[in-house]
């Protein structure tokens, strides 16, 4: 009935010292290689001690001891069956860089989550566009901020230079701070909606194309198109296609939810979510650059045809980047190519 | 070792991991309790950072505070985000905060976590802070069964409770030299064969407190103990038990009911 506990702990408890020893001096090790002698031990310890806590838990005996053998068993169980990353492995600059064509190529493999982001940001827009256009009342419901709403007032304040402090460079870097720190919150949110199955995601994006639309429209109507133009796109050429990578992001994250029991490759795919929602920060980050030190100059200083031009040109080089950078392979042997560092 | 076969099971309050050699071990999940203090910890070093990095840029960007403080903006967002990641990623998941609290994020199968899983889970926190003061990821770790928030579900991650076991000592009253009930061999026996498991570790988790309780309690606990004992299990004669402190009687009845071989070797 009851197991001689005494003794069982007298004989054991050499090895259990020893297991302790090793695991410590394993997890003090900063690159935590393995000789084969330390395998060898650390395997035969590991089968010791999983024995020992089978005998302890199969009686109500010895609470602590069941408790302390766990412990141990749960160490050497980690540190069998998976390897750190070694120290030189993370801080190693150039997988880093590798951020940069891994964003493009990622943004490729799922461009169909992408498609479907646009196409939600396309039927806000319409939504809010034709709203605008065939009941000019909704301005007030669907525009939340006054200035949006009177665009006169608004254009006539931005051209004269109005509530502009003498050192503005000053005031444009703090605004872009507030702005690409706003900016990268929303677009996380957006990604990270994806939990929701992507309901939320499509909310956000919705709501974000109704509000687009419904200024286009509204400003259009009252002729100031270009002004517009000229104000919203040099940082919206960034900003906007940010928006639609973290709906991407999100809907990838959705589908990855549903069908996480037959992929079992959890582990690459949650890296390419993380990979889109780096790649559309760094953008968000020169959006809020430009939107506070480009966009709101306007015509005196700036004309209009040249910030559509340097639009232009910044979306010229997105969609060249989005869409040559990388290697042009497609999913399945690039998913395959990736060695495996779990040992 | 990539492929491993190991399944979990689960209770409220604890993890069970086996292993592809047929072990089973226990994790004790962590409450939201200590994760929110641990959590609030964390909140206020992040604070203090950044507050202490602020002064230093107002300092240097003196001439210039618009710079300033887009510095000091994008520092404290970055620091916000990255502090847990990066301390998770690379500290086998704890931050300051969880090495105090004694908390440990893993893997859910009970390995240890990976890189991109701690920035799964710390950038899934603009979702789990909703609408304010965590209530969507408090909610999410009160229902789940694994007590994860939305961010330990997307990361497949969870967080467990790691404080520290001492490693068994000898015990005190295994080691006297003269047992008395060792006189009579039938009884203590009896003792022996009668005591159920539970009633033993009962006993031994009586004396090993010894010291952390009240001198009223002990004398109270020990007196009904040894009074159980004597009248329903094991009849040591009166002579013998007068002379007995109740604690002595206990510890008498650990020794015979944990591992002394020459009993049997009598009886034998």
């Amino acid at each position: 009935m009851i197991l001689d506990l005494e003794r069982f702990r007298a004989q054991a408890r050499p090895r259990w010292r020893d297991l302790e020893s090793l695991l410590a001096a394993l997890e003090s090790r900063p690159d935590r290689q393995l000789n084969l002698a330390e395998a060898e031990q650390l395997q035969e310890l590991y089968a010791q001690t999983a024995a020992d806590l089978n005998r302890v838990t199969h009686g109500a005996l010895a609470h602590e001891l069941r408790q302390y053998l766990e412990r141990l068993v749960a160490r050497a169980y980690a540190e069998l069956y998976y390897a750190l990353p070694m120290r030189s492995e993370v801080w190693r600059p150039r997988r880093w860089l590798k951020i940069f064509t891994a964003f493009p190529e990622t943004f490729r493999r799922h461009s169909r989550y992408f498609a479907l982001a646009v196409s939600i940001t396309l039927l806000g827009c319409a939504f809010g566009g034709l709203a605008v256009r065939y009941d000019p009342a909704s301005v007030d419901v669907l525009l939340p901020a006054d200035y949006l709403r009177n665009p006169g007032q608004r254009v006539h304040e931005e051209e004269q230079g109005l509530g502009r402090h003498l050192d503005s460079a000053q005031t444009e870097a703090a605004f872009s701070a507030q702005l690409i720190r706003h900016n990268i919150q929303v677009a996380l949110l957006a990604a990270a909606l994806g939990v929701t199955f992507g309901i939320g995601t499509a909310l956000l994006l919705f709501e974000n194309g109704v509000l687009l639309g419904a200024v286009a429209v509204h400003y259009t109507q009252r002729g100031f198109g270009l002004f517009m133009t000229a104000w919203l796109l040099p940082h919206g050429v960034f900003e906007i296609p940010s928006i639609l990578i973290a709906g991407q992001a999100g809907f990838y994250l959705a589908r990855l939810l549903l069908r996480r029991r037959e992929d079992r490759d959890v582990r690459q795919s949650m890296r390419e979510w993380l990979v889109l929602v780096a790649g559309l920060a760094m953008m968000l980050v020169w959006a809020g650059i430009m939107e506070a030190f480009f966009s709101q100059h306007h015509a005196p200083v700036l004309p209009y045809g040249f910030k559509v031009a340097v639009a232009a040109a910044e979306l010229l080089l997105l969609t060249i980047y989005l869409l040559m950078i990388g290697r042009r392979g497609i999913g399945t042997e690039v998913r395959s190519s990736v060695p495996p560092e779990n040992r | 070792m990539t492929d491993i076969q190991s399944t979990r099971a689960s209770t409220a309050a604890e993890l069970t991991i086996a292993t592809p050699e047929g072990v089973l071990f226990r994790l004790p999940l962590a409450g939201p309790a200590s994760r929110l203090y641990a959590m609030l910890l964390d909140t206020a070093i992040v604070l203090g950072t950044v507050n202490g990095v602020g002064l230093l840029v107002y300092w240097i960007f003196s001439k210039a505070p618009g710079f300033g403080f887009m510095v000091i903006t994008l520092a404290e967002f970055a620091i916000g985000f990255a502090y847990s990641a990066l301390l998770e990623g690379l500290w086998n998941g704890q931050t300051i905060g969880k090495r105090l609290f004694h908390l440990r994020v893993i893997d859910q199968d009970g390995l240890p976590l990976r890189i991109e899983q701690a920035w799964v889970r710390n950038l899934m926190r603009v979702f789990d802070a909703l609408p304010f003061a965590y209530l969507v990821g408090g909610l999410s770790v009160l229902s789940s069964p694994l007590m994860q928030r939305f961010g330990d579900r997307v990361a497949g991650t969870l967080v467990v409770r790691q404080t520290p076991v001492a490693a068994p000592v000898e015990e005190f009253w295994m080691r006297q030299k003269y047992n008395s009930f060792m006189d009579y061999p039938v009884i203590a026996m009896k003792l022996r064969r009668a005591a159920t498991p539970e009633l033993a570790t009962l006993i031994q988790d009586a004396l090993r407190r010894r010291n952390q309780l009240a001198a009223y309690a002990r004398r109270e606990i020990y007196r009904e103990l040894a009074t159980y004992l004597q009248s329903e299990i094991s009849l040591f004669p009166d002579e013998l038990v007068e002379k007995l402190s109740d604690e002595q009687y206990l510890i008498n009845a650990s020794g015979i009911l944990f591992g002394d071989q020459r009993l049997s070797r009598v009886q034998g």
